[in-house]
């Protein structure tokens, strides 16, 4: 194995990207023997530190050498309160979304276009407050609210045929028919089943089983999700409602990071972070509702200053919200076995 | 590839410097196993016309390489896949079929010339160009591979070929990940262009697509490229751009046995199509920026592999068997990981492997400012529901599914090659339907 040179920014602050409270440089986890070669002083507009020039010596049988975890491990119990407070939350917004698929029925049933997309915009956005769902599919239990969870909101991407799949149902089945010019009428079978299922899925929600690893991950995944499928405009194709949809992510993120600020306590130094990015990007869509008279605007309606600093504002945000599962860990690392050296083979090349 | 003797090389190239002038270099014919027919000296490359105080910023060497264009397979299935790559899916506009024909004619003729090399054809001065000249007055081959391929929609009841369709090439079909743009999904034709260096391969889709502009119509294209070898071996795989080496398992290509079992068409095939395979494309969108946030940990628990050697997790080599045998349980790689999904390696999976031959890609950034990067994935195989489709199935059960959206590509058909320099991409099928 040759060598090669990684160039590590040194901070004193805490403030790395990568969140480690210890100088080691972000690849020495891949097995590889840092030896520092020089040091020297990195001056930039973003970086002002310390900079080491690591030279990496290959070592075999190192492969594995995860390094160890460089926080504490956390008490599964500690996340007993935040996932009870969050099954009230979750709760709380279902009953806000029936209301709104009340107003929505109604709506439809009238022919009343304006008031129906209205309606459509609070239950989606209601729905999507509820964050992200984690399921396994190992019980009966899971592989319904999975099955209700891609009836409520599943889209026509993955479905042959795409928006003519009998499959295709639920919120973004009325919000293709909305937006592309069908009768309200012709959609009310489809908004009555949706308030069926979204009635079920508050049935048999607070029964859902939720890890630790489950919600932790939730910190950064849900505005990830956001990023990926809704100001990309690729779960909102019609309606073009990503910045409703990714401000509804963030109220879900916000609700959960209140709750798990208490379970990763005051000694990170990752919270004061992630609370700030996240205010950045709450002022963001302050600043956005107010230039558009008070309602979120379309993808399409963000000029292009306001899209760049909407989207830069919410990778900042992720960078910091990416810190956090690492700290919320309830197991230390296991080690990786290692393949047997009598079994040892080498494929044919 | 081997090296290549300067003398010999450069007496080559003085063949094309008394026809056409400065930096002309000499086609160099590819063996079977992807080594040179002469021997590379330096790499770094040397002509006549070179200056000694100059270096030249590509291998003249690899100018000079050429896989043959004719033969029982097409060229860009088992050659050695070099660093740059267009795909490009047409449709047919041809009123007729002797129109198509006459127009896959002109395909694999251009393409000969083109793989070949040689000096770009002039004509009086008076009239356009017969060859773009963007590589100048001589096209150098450049490891230049065309690989030219059928889609399910060529067999419908346009030309009187619906008898004629291998019997699994259907569209595409969408899988439950899928979020396919039909901009840049399925078509009539795809074709492949790879060669060393990106203008060759630029050229050479310009030049093909003005071959046959009036009857095939470009449907999409995209660029690809290769991460280059960074070793630490030559052997070593190059990286995807979620990191992890890629290709690690490919079946050996100088296999022949391997080959006619896994790549090349099968029983139940109509005749015309012995010697061809399915080739399936999916363009696949990889969230870099969502994976650069994710702990390496969970990243190498995703692929199965350690990132920095590409070795199975809990081994140490790239090369190393991962030994799921003595792992039941997942303890060393996860039951989900992506390797031990893709090639569980056991002897009742042992058939569905596929021979892949992908492509990075990076075009830009979305609406949302994310970069639109991602694999152009390419399988070879003799079954797309036996391998591909298979594999696929079993992948969605795989954790990485949320780093990925692919978007686009098709299932299509790559034909024996002409079998000779008579011969043109296609010739059987027609000759079968006439």
């Amino acid at each position: 194995m040759g060598s090669f040179v990684l160039i590590s920014a040194l901070t004193s602050s805490g403030s790395h990207a990568t969140g480690g409270r210890g100088h080691r440089p972000a690849t020495v986890g891949e097995g590889l023997t840092p030896a520092p070669l020089a040091n020297f002083e990195l001056h930039s507009p973003h970086v002002d530190s310390e900079v080491q020039v690591y030279s990496f010596q290959g070592v075999a049988g190192a492969a594995n050498a995860t390094p160890p975890s460089d926080s504490p491990v956390v008490a599964a119990s500690q996340f007993t309160q935040p996932i009870a407070d969050y099954r009230a939350y979750a709760l709380a917004q279902l009953g806000r979304m029936e209301t709104q698929l009340g107003r929505l029925q109604a709506a439809l049933a009238g022919g009343e276009r304006a008031d129906a997309e209205s309606a459509w915009r609070g239950a989606y956005a209601d729905y999507l407050r509820l964050g992200a769902v984690y399921l396994d599919g190992q019980t009966a239990l899971d592989a319904r609210v999975a099955k209700l969870n891609l009836e409520i909101d599943g889209t026509s991407g993955g479905l042959p045929g795409g928006v003519s799949n009998a499959r295709f149902t639920g919120l973004h089945r009325i919000e293709y028919g909305l937006w592309s010019g069908s009768s309200p009428q012709a959609l009310t079978a489809y908004a009555g089943a949706l308030a069926t299922n979204v009635h079920e899925l508050a049935a048999v929600l607070p029964r859902a089983e939720i890890t630790p690893l489950e919600y932790a991950t939730r910190a950064h995944e849900i505005l990830e999700d956001a990023a990926r499928d809704f100001l990309s405009g690729m779960d909102v194709p019609w309606s073009g409602e990503g910045v409703l949809a990714t401000d509804a992510g963030l109220q879900a993120t916000e609700r959960l990071i209140a709750t798990l600020a208490p379970v990763v306590g005051t000694t990170e130094r990752v919270m004061p972070t992630v609370t700030e990015e996240l205010g950045h990007l709450r002022s963001v869509f302050d600043g956005l509702q107010a230039a558009h008279g008070g309602l979120l605007p379309s993808n399409s309606e963000l000029t292009s200053e306001q899209s760049e600093q909407l989207d830069g504002t919410l990778q900042g945000a992720l960078e910091a919200l990416s810190q956090v599962p690492g700290v919320l860990e309830t197991e230390a690392p296991s080690t990786v076995p290692r393949i047997p050296a009598a079994d040892f083979v080498v494929q044919a090349r | 590839m081997k090296p290549l003797d300067r003398r010999s090389f450069l007496a080559r190239s003085g063949l094309f410097v008394g026809a056409a002038g400065i930096g002309a270099v000499g086609a160099l014919a590819r063996n079977g196993d992807g080594s040179s027919a002469a021997a590379q000296g330096d790499a770094s490359g040397g002509s006549p016309a070179a200056s000694p105080q100059q270096e030249w910023n590509v291998s003249q060497a690899e100018l000079a390489e050429s896989d043959p264009f004719d033969g029982p397979h097409q060229a860009g299935v088992l050659t050695p896949r070099p660093a740059q790559a267009t795909f490009a899916a047409l449709d047919s506009i041809a009123p007729g079929t002797g129109e198509l024909e006459a127009a896959l004619r002109a395909l694999s003729v251009r393409a000969r010339e083109l793989t070949a090399g040689g000096p770009a054809p002039l004509l009086e001065e008076g009239a356009p160009p017969s060859d773009s000249g963007t590589l100048g007055p001589v096209n150098a081959p450049d490891a230049l591979t065309v690989t030219v391929a059928f889609g399910a929609s060529l067999f419908d009841d346009r030309y009187g070929l619906t008898s004629r369709r291998p019997r699994e090439l259907v569209q595409m079909p969408t899988f439950p990940i899928d979020d396919l743009d039909p901009a840049e999904s399925h078509g009539d034709l795809l074709v492949q262009i790879c060669a060393h260096q990106r203008d060759t391969v630029a050229h050479t889709l310009r030049e093909l697509l003005r071959t046959v502009h009036g009857s095939l119509q470009l449907r999409w294209n995209i660029d690809g490229f290769s991460g280059a070898a960074r070793g630490p071996t030559p052997k070593n795989n190059p990286r995807n751009l979620f990191a992890f080496r890629d290709g690690t398992a490919n079946p050996p290509t100088n296999d022949s046995k391997l080959m006619d079992e896994l790549v090349w068409a099968g029983p139940g095939e109509p005749a015309w199509a012995a010697g061809g395979t399915y080739q399936v494309v999916r363009i696949i969108r990889q969230h870099v920026e969502f994976w650069d946030r994710v702990a390496l940990t969970e990243q190498q628990e995703m692929i199965g592999r350690v990132r920095s050697t590409g070795a199975p997790l809990g081994g140490t080599s790239e090369f190393e068997e991962p030994r799921y045998d003595l792992d039941p349980h997942g303890r060393r790689i996860p039951l989900d990981a992506h390797i031990r999904l893709a090639n569980p390696r056991t002897a009742r999976t042992a058939d569905q492997r596929i021979l892949r031959r992908g492509y990075n890609f990076t075009r830009g950034s979305d609406r949302s400012g994310e970069l639109d990067q991602g694999l152009i994935f390419v399988a070879f195989n003799q079954s797309p529901e036996r391998q591909f489709a298979t594999i696929q199935k079993r992948l969605l059960e795989e954790p990485m599914i949320d780093y990925i959206t692919p978007v686009g590509g098709g299932y299509f058909f790559a034909p024996p090659g002409t079998g000779g320099a008579t011969g043109w991409i296609g010739n059987g099928l027609f000759a079968a339907s006439s």
